[in-house]
């Protein structure tokens, strides 16, 4: 069923005729976002210029019944922006205003379109940035980041994006604006807010967004450290918490994610050994200082087989060059990957790594593991070759090491979203009822259903009539939460 | 949200009570009101479901007065019973527990492992609990660092009023699967559904404070404020105390050895006359180690927590606003009141005597006005001020949340008052 005329003409209308793409060869550049394994080309993509026309867009589709799609950047990973079949995108990189940088109350005013990064930029000649830095943070936009609660290497010291946003002009998806959150952290009353944040485009889409902006730490230490074996550098993380230090930062790549990295950004890390970690530490000097000592001598005593202390920016810069490359780099050794996001409890590392690998073995797939061990969040790079036919396989290994995290007792993602591709595994996390309960949050605030339907929550369309299998929690299994 | 009424004008009539009778603000429940005391999420399901009407959900009761009075009930929930670790998972730094458990015992136990939650509001010493905490959004000074509950908490249990029992989130710090339902009743003051489980996330307690002070008015303490926030000090709270004149409170966390030359930085940028705290003030306001501040004056932050309760016969009012904003909001407060505010949040705390009515009045105007948000916490039983500021612009979506999820409108009645 294709859109009619007249809805067409209504949102043409609303914004203006050139802003209103149906040229299909146009539409299909819209077709997927960062997981392109999902595909849908959208029946018109609305192009607003500015948050008025974003509502008067959302405002035609709850005339008609319109379903519709709010996208960024299109760097997400779990499908979050993928179309809807006779539905409409609306793209919100036309707005992309930097409104306001308020260096006394250290805080910035955003149109949704703004990158991660060109927060930090515009804020920087007042010694302040934005804390959230997800990997893609150079492309990624703000009101993305809003939608997935996005993280990055350094939320365990300084949290996520809903840790950071004080309040959120939405268009809710009857095209009415109301404001979530405010001034301050404090707000009075239930924290709307923070239902939307994460909430992944299904509650309405963001016009307008003020961040808290952080003081620039006076110092940042960063080492890399090269270890005999997973465990061994997995100890380390574990002694650094266990010391009472809060890291910015600890990454851990394997052999595989070194090699490929190494192979791309050619950023000083040494090819061939088992594990490498990345720690930074910062804050004022004195603290940093004392607690970069305590590190060393951690990462010594765990048989460390080489430490690089990054002694200019340059070197840092070139230490996270490596690191954030990872995902990309692993082109260079694999024709085809799928990168997994999933989480752990820390102390469950070693042993979900094991299980990752025997899984791998026995799939004959190889898997590359990047990750934020500070917070047990894998990112497991699945290696397969789709002109050799592994697809399948791969997508299930992948699928599988996500419900291993859960059978662990951690989470289906961490960072990168439920969206279209995790929807169906929804049931492995959450019961029915609990399932229930986030769609009568969801109906509250879209209750005919056309806000980016189909996305976070399983439904029979898209997961068959039974969506998953409910098979016991392995925290119920360890009888630390109960069914009744 | 007249279904409350409704509801509660049907479940009363048996006992003759008029349909359109109201109580007195801050009345105690009616006489015929049945208590409910589960002890564990079974108990506390079956009885929101074996009790037919409205019911309040009471903690320890340290912020029963706040908010909009409550109209009477048929049933209170009491869930200081309700208490308890579930699981403590030291090397995660997580834990969860029963949602009646008060905080301090809970830090008290967990510091065992020198960690702790890291929440300092004022009442968490007069025994508030961890489901309270949430349900007020209540937090202290070092919100600045540390932010509210809704920052520490990584999972909720829930029961809401047709007995579902619901869980979001879950035992890892980082996780985006499916809708934060916590956030929901974060700040929801028993209006939606009934927390039983909270899982937390876990900081290493300080091993070291400090607390330098600068005697001097708020719109000075906003100006030096101001320079210690754009110097690379790192406070975890920053906070001015109303007086004669006032002081600038600044603590700084760290380790034994780093912290005093942090501690001598900062009194070099806030000039010869700031005094110094060493060691005072612990995760709760408490002491943490030795005491005996290096000028041997008493706990600054006692006064801050003193006057963030309010005390008998005065009126408290909670505000957010920007920090700028707030020397121009607390200046010409009526006589006799008194306050605290966070230089770095935006949070206020403004005490008035009882007579002062129509000060809180104009207050919750003049923080509208300014873009923030204000709501009445504990006052005298005759106090005729609005507990709340005008609703918010999305007071529909708040609407719609309460029908879903409390359709009868069971839990709470009179909380949100002038919103509902």
């Amino acid at each position: 069923m294709a859109l009619d005329a007249g809805v067409r003409a209504d949102f043409e209308r609303a914004l203006a005729p050139e802003d209103v793409i149906s040229d299909p060869v146009r539409c299909r550049a819209y077709e997927c976002d960062g997981l392109t394994g999902y595909r849908v080309v959208p029946e018109l993509v609305l192009l607003p210029r500015d948050a008025g026309q974003v509502a008067a867009a959302v405002r035609v589709c709850h005339e008609h019944g319109v379903p519709f799609v709010a996208r960024g950047a299109g760097t997400g990973l779990s499908g979050g922006a993928v179309p809807v079949a006779d539905g409409v995108v609306i793209s919100l990189a036309r707005l992309k205003r930097v409104l306001q940088v308020d260096p006394v109350d250290r805080r910035a005013v955003l149109e949704p379109g703004v990158t991660n990064l060109e927060i930090t930029k515009a804020a920087a000649h007042h010694g302040l940035y934005f804390a959230p830095d997800p990997s893609s943070q150079q492309v990624c936009t703000i009101g993305g980041n809003v939608a997935e609660n996005s993280g990055g290497a350094h939320c365990l010291k300084y949290g996520f994006t809903t840790n950071h946003v004080l309040s959120l002009e939405v268009v809710l998806p009857d095209g009415s604006v109301v404001t979530l959150g405010g001034d301050s952290p404090e707000q009075a009353g239930p924290d709307l807010r923070g239902v939307f944040l994460g909430s992944e485009g299904t509650l309405g889409i963001t016009t307008k967004i003020t961040v808290r902006l952080l003081r620039t730490p006076e110092s940042v230490r960063t080492l890399l450290a090269d270890f005999p074996s997973i465990s061994a550098a997995g100890e380390v993380v574990s002694d650094i918490v266990s010391a009472g230090i809060v890291p910015a930062a600890v990454e851990m790549m394997d052999t595989l994610a070194i090699e490929a990295a190494e192979q791309a950004v050619h950023a000083g890390y040494t090819v061939g050994v088992p594990a490498a970690l990345v720690v930074e530490l910062d804050g004022p000097e004195e603290e940093a200082s004392t607690q970069f000592d305590q590190v060393k001598e951690i990462c010594d005593r765990h048989g460390c087989t080489r430490l690089h202390i990054a002694g200019s920016p340059e070197e840092r810069a070139a230490i996270w060059r490596g690191r954030k490359a990872a995902f990309a780099a692993v082109g260079r050794i694999s024709p085809d990957y799928f990168v997994q996001d999933g989480v752990v409890p820390r102390t469950r590392l070693a042993e979900v790594l094991d299980r990752i690998a025997a899984m791998g073995r026995d799939a004959g797939i190889r898997v590359a593991n990047v990750f934020h061990a500070g917070d047990g969040n894998l990112h497991p790079l699945v290696l397969y070759s789709a002109a050799d036919g592994e697809t399948k396989r791969a997508e299930k290994l992948s699928g599988e090491i996500a419900e291993l995290c859960v059978e662990l007792g951690g989470s289906l993602s961490g960072e990168h979203g439920i969206g279209t591709d995790k929807a169906c595994s929804m049931p492995k996390m959450f019961s029915e009822d609990d399932l229930d309960v986030m769609r009568r949050v969801r109906v509250a605030f879209d209750p005919d259903g056309i806000c980016n339907p189909g996305k976070v929550l399983p439904t029979p369309r898209l997961c068959g009539e039974r969506p998953g299998k409910y098979r016991p929690h392995a925290l119920e299994e360890a009888g630390v939460i109960e069914r009744l | 949200m007249r279904l409350h009424d409704l509801v509660h004008g049907l479940t009363r009539l048996p006992s003759g009570n008029d349909i359109e009778e109201r109580p007195e603000p801050m009345s105690p429940p009616n006489t015929t009101t049945t208590t409910l005391r589960p002890t564990d999420l079974r108990e506390l399901r079956d009885a929101v479901l074996d009790t037919p009407g409205t019911v309040s959900i009471n903690g320890a009761g340290t912020a029963a007065g706040w908010a909009g009075a409550l109209r009477p009930v048929d049933a209170v929930l009491d869930l200081t019973a309700l208490t308890g670790v579930i699981i403590h998972n030291p090397g995660d730094m997580t834990v969860s527990v029963r949602a009646g458990t008060p905080l301090r015992e809970l830090n008290d136990e967990l510091a065992a492992h020198g960690q702790h939650v890291s929440l300092d509001a004022a009442r968490i010493d007069d025994g508030a609990t961890v489901g309270g905490l949430v349900a007020t959004g209540d937090a202290g000074p070092s919100a600045l660092v540390y932010g509210s509950p809704r920052d520490l908490v990584i999972g909720v249990t829930m029961v809401l009023a047709d007995g579902t029992v619901a869980r979001s989130g879950g035992h890892v710090i980082k996780n985006v699967a499916g809708y934060d339902l916590a956030k929901v009743l974060h700040g929801s003051f028993g209006t939606l559904g009934v927390l039983a489980e909270v899982v937390l996330r876990l900081h290493p307690r300080p091993r070291a404070t400090a607390t330098v002070a600068l005697d001097c008015p708020l719109p000075e303490a906003a100006e030096r404020g101001g320079q210690v926030l754009a110097s690379p000090l790192e406070p975890v709270a920053l906070e001015w105390v109303s007086g004669e004149p006032g002081s600038l409170l600044v603590r700084l966390e760290g380790t034994p050895d780093a912290l005093p030359a942090r501690v001598d930085r900062l009194r070099e940028l806030l000039g010869p006359s700031a005094r110094r705290h060493v060691g005072v003030v612990g995760a709760r306001g408490r002491a943490v180690g030795r005491d005996g501040g290096a000028d041997g004056a008493e706990d600054p932050w006692a006064r801050h927590a003193e006057l963030v309760r309010g005390g008998a016969d005065r009126a408290v009012l909670r505000i957010g606003a920007r920090p700028s904003r707030l020397p121009g909001l607390l200046a010409d407060l009526p006589a006799g009141a008194a306050g605290t505010a966070g230089l770095g949040t935006g949070v206020a705390t403004v005490t008035v005597p009882a007579d002062a009515a129509d000060a809180v009045a104009e207050l919750h105007r003049r923080v509208h006005a300014a873009g923030g948000s204000s709501m009445l916490r504990a006052r005298p039983a005759s106090f005729a001020a609005p507990a709340w500021g005008p609703p918010p612009s999305a007071l529909g979506v708040l609407r719609a949340v309460k029908t879903t999820l409390d359709p009868g409108g069971r839990f709470g009645p009179g909380r949100f008052d002038t919103w509902e």
